[in-house]
């Protein structure tokens, strides 16, 4: 339970940052406590692989920053998007969690096997990430969007049966070529805007 | 093939090094083209393997869309590397390569889908040029978060449903497959989620306009068959009438709006890329008859309208920049526009080209399901031919007094490569067919399990 609070502040921290740098900076955090969240299912492996790629994601909109300053005001996008993250989680949760019947036991610090908060972390980035995405104005907002979103998706690709390494890996390829093609396209608007 | 998705890796981050040497880095996209062609080509049939758990395996038509897709991208890096220089080109093509066979090959729904959104990525360095003088970077920004958005949702409901028991409401799993079809629709730009496409279409180079609706697109589409039958989600489609009815709604909405939008547009790229979301729109319709003629012809068809639409894009760009300021015009590029002309052939369907079957199949079993869905997917038919007339007789509106090949007529031997191929397919249509019918033959056992 710890680490989804850290996950739902990290969020809105990164959501709320007019500074790309500070973006980064917290969504590094956000990728971090997400990938930390133990439902019994993870290997160090892929915690290593994780970890790697939410560092490289992060340094990548880092440095597209360029100057400390640059980066997009969220202004009433901040509201909107929290609103209708929080409220899309629990819908999400209510509807689309699966009916085993079991009991449901998480703890403040321990791994929780039941997988609940994998599964409502999972919701609350995929739903943050939609409505970051739906309401940005630039590739700056854009890019924080499709990368949490990518991040809930990857927690819920975790608790499916399979090649868990591989998916890791091939996900975390996922995720530095959508940062590398967010800062592409950060560093073309601003100079198309500075033009 | 895991062997060789590296190698098409390994050459693309060789080609990213040496980018600026235009000799060198053609001759390497060719050669590990042509290579990974030729071992596709060679691997025996139903090879398999895994690395990682990570299972592959060739089918027939994996081999078939390989050659066709890798031999599509080969021809654009010939035409960008003789006729139109773009340094990013070279490294996105050997990355969509790999992708694409990695789409091909892998047997893990959720594996198929990142590899697709990876190949759909990459080429947003290719959609933006001249960022000061155009809308190249909206553009690709837009086509960013389509991907995005339709991508993370789409892996999200596959992960899901995958995870979730199979004694679930049936709410639940409508919601799972509706939410997936509607990825799917966004990232293969059907109408109404077209409007990135129709900002590309306006505002990228016609070389990256082609890689995406000539290769990425069928690609999509492909996958998005093959996610289906792997994903064992197939079996509730069927018991659950709504999905179907909805990728009939969206199939032949794009099919009528695809063809309405082709035949009002002026611009030589908008109509071909109008003319092939109306196309996909038929193959949409093909896949929700959920029968096999229906499967055979809308896998047909989107592999023929990407070769059709490759020629007729990289026509409409060197007659665009021939004409500069003018109109575009046959006397400033006579066989880049015989080449736009004859890729309206195979757009509609006409014998004796492969692109026949496909229709005939799409339209036929479409009148069987109901009279106003065959008609709908004639008139669309109807509309992209009357959008390919229009064309052509803007292009050839005025006669010159004497006929003069182009300089370097790269786009017209493209074209009339593509169109070879399209007619010896349509001579021999067997070899064509019978893979995408092995195909068809899964998706069949898939949907009625024993």
């Amino acid at each position: 339970m710890l680490l989804l609070a850290i996950v739902a502040v990290t969020t809105l921290a990164a959501n709320s940052a007019r500074q790309l740098r500070y973006t980064a900076v917290a969504f590094f955090g956000v990728a971090l406590a997400a990938h930390l969240i133990d439902d019994g299912s993870l290997t160090a492996a892929q915690i290593l692989v994780t970890a790697c790629a939410a560092l490289v994601t992060s340094a990548i909109l880092f440095v597209a920053a360029r100057d400390p300053r640059f980066g997009e005001d969220p202004g009433w996008r901040l509201w909107i998007a929290t609103t209708v993250a929080a409220a899309t989680t629990a819908a999400a949760f209510a509807f689309l969690r699966p009916e085993t019947g079991d009991e449901i036991n998480t703890n403040f610090l321990g791994p929780d096997r039941s997988g609940v908060t994998t599964e409502v972390a999972a919701f609350w980035l995929l739903s943050s990430g939609i409505a970051i995405l739906l309401t940005a104005r630039g590739a700056v907002r854009g890019s924080l969007g499709a990368l949490l979103m990518l991040t809930g998706t990857q927690l819920l690709v975790q608790q499916v049966p399979g090649p868990h390494l591989a998916l890791t890996l091939l996900l975390s390829w996922l995720q530095v070529v959508v940062a590398l093609a967010g800062a592409f396209l950060i560093v073309n608007q601003r100079a198309a805007h500075e033009a | 093939m895991i062997e060789v998705i590296t190698l098409l890796g390994t050459a693309a981050l060789i080609a990213f090094g040496v980018r600026k040497r235009l000799a060198v880095v053609g001759t390497v996209t060719l050669a590990a083209l042509a290579a990974a062609i030729a071992i596709v080509v060679l691997l025996p049939m139903d090879a398999s393997g895994d690395v990682l758990e990570l299972t592959w395996r060739i089918t027939e038509l994996g081999r078939l869309a390989a050659v066709v897709l890798l031999g599509t991208l080969s021809l654009l890096v010939l035409a960008v590397w003789v006729d139109e220089p773009a340094y990013n080109f070279f490294p996105t093509a050997l990355a969509v390569a790999a992708v694409v066979l990695a789409v091909l090959a892998f047997t893990t729904p959720i594996a198929v889908y990142a590899a697709l959104l990876l190949g759909l990525l990459v080429p947003v360095g290719t959609f933006t040029f001249q960022v000061h003088r155009n809308r190249s970077a909206e553009a690709a920004y837009r086509h960013f978060s389509f991907v995005a958005l339709g991508g993370c949702l789409g892996m999200a409901a596959l992960a899901l449903s995958a995870s979730l028991g199979r004694d679930q409401p049936p709410a639940t799993f409508v919601l799972l497959v509706v939410i997936l079809v509607v990825a799917f629709a966004l990232k293969l730009a059907a109408i109404p989620f077209h409007t990135h496409a129709a900002l590309l279409a306006s505002e990228v180079p016609a070389s990256g306009l082609a890689l995406y609706f000539g290769v990425l697109v069928p690609t999509t589409f492909i996958a998005f068959a093959q996610i289906l039958v792997l994903s064992g989600l197939l079996p509730a489609i069927v018991q659950i009438g709504k999905v179907q009815d909805l990728l009939l709604f969206l199939g032949i909405t794009s099919a009528l709006g695809g063809a309405f939008l082709a035949t009002g547009s002026t611009e030589l790229r908008r109509v071909a890329v109008y003319s092939v979301i109306a196309n996909l729109g038929q193959s949409l319709v093909g896949i929700a008859t959920l029968s096999g003629p229906g499967i055979i012809g809308a896998m047909a068809i989107a592999l023929v309208t990407g070769m059709a639409a490759t020629q007729q894009l990289l026509a409409a760009g060197t007659l665009e920049r021939r004409a500069g300021a003018d109109r575009p015009s046959a006397l400033t590029a006579p066989l880049a526009a015989l080449a736009f002309v004859v890729g309206g052939f195979a757009m509609i369907g006409a014998p004796p080209l492969v692109a026949f079957p496909g229709h005939f199949f799409v339209e036929l079993i479409a009148y069987s399901y109901s009279g106003w869905m065959g008609t709908a997917l004639v008139i669309a038919t109807l509309g992209v031919l009357v959008a390919q007339l229009r064309a052509a007789m803007a292009i050839f509106g005025t006669a010159p007094d004497r006929w003069r090949v182009e300089q370097k007529p790269i786009a017209g031997i493209v074209g009339g490569l593509v169109f070879a191929a399209l007619l010896i397919g349509g001579v021999q249509p067997d070899g064509f067919l019978q893979p995408i019918a092995a195909f068809a033959d899964e998706f069949l056992r898939a949907l009625h399990p024993l």
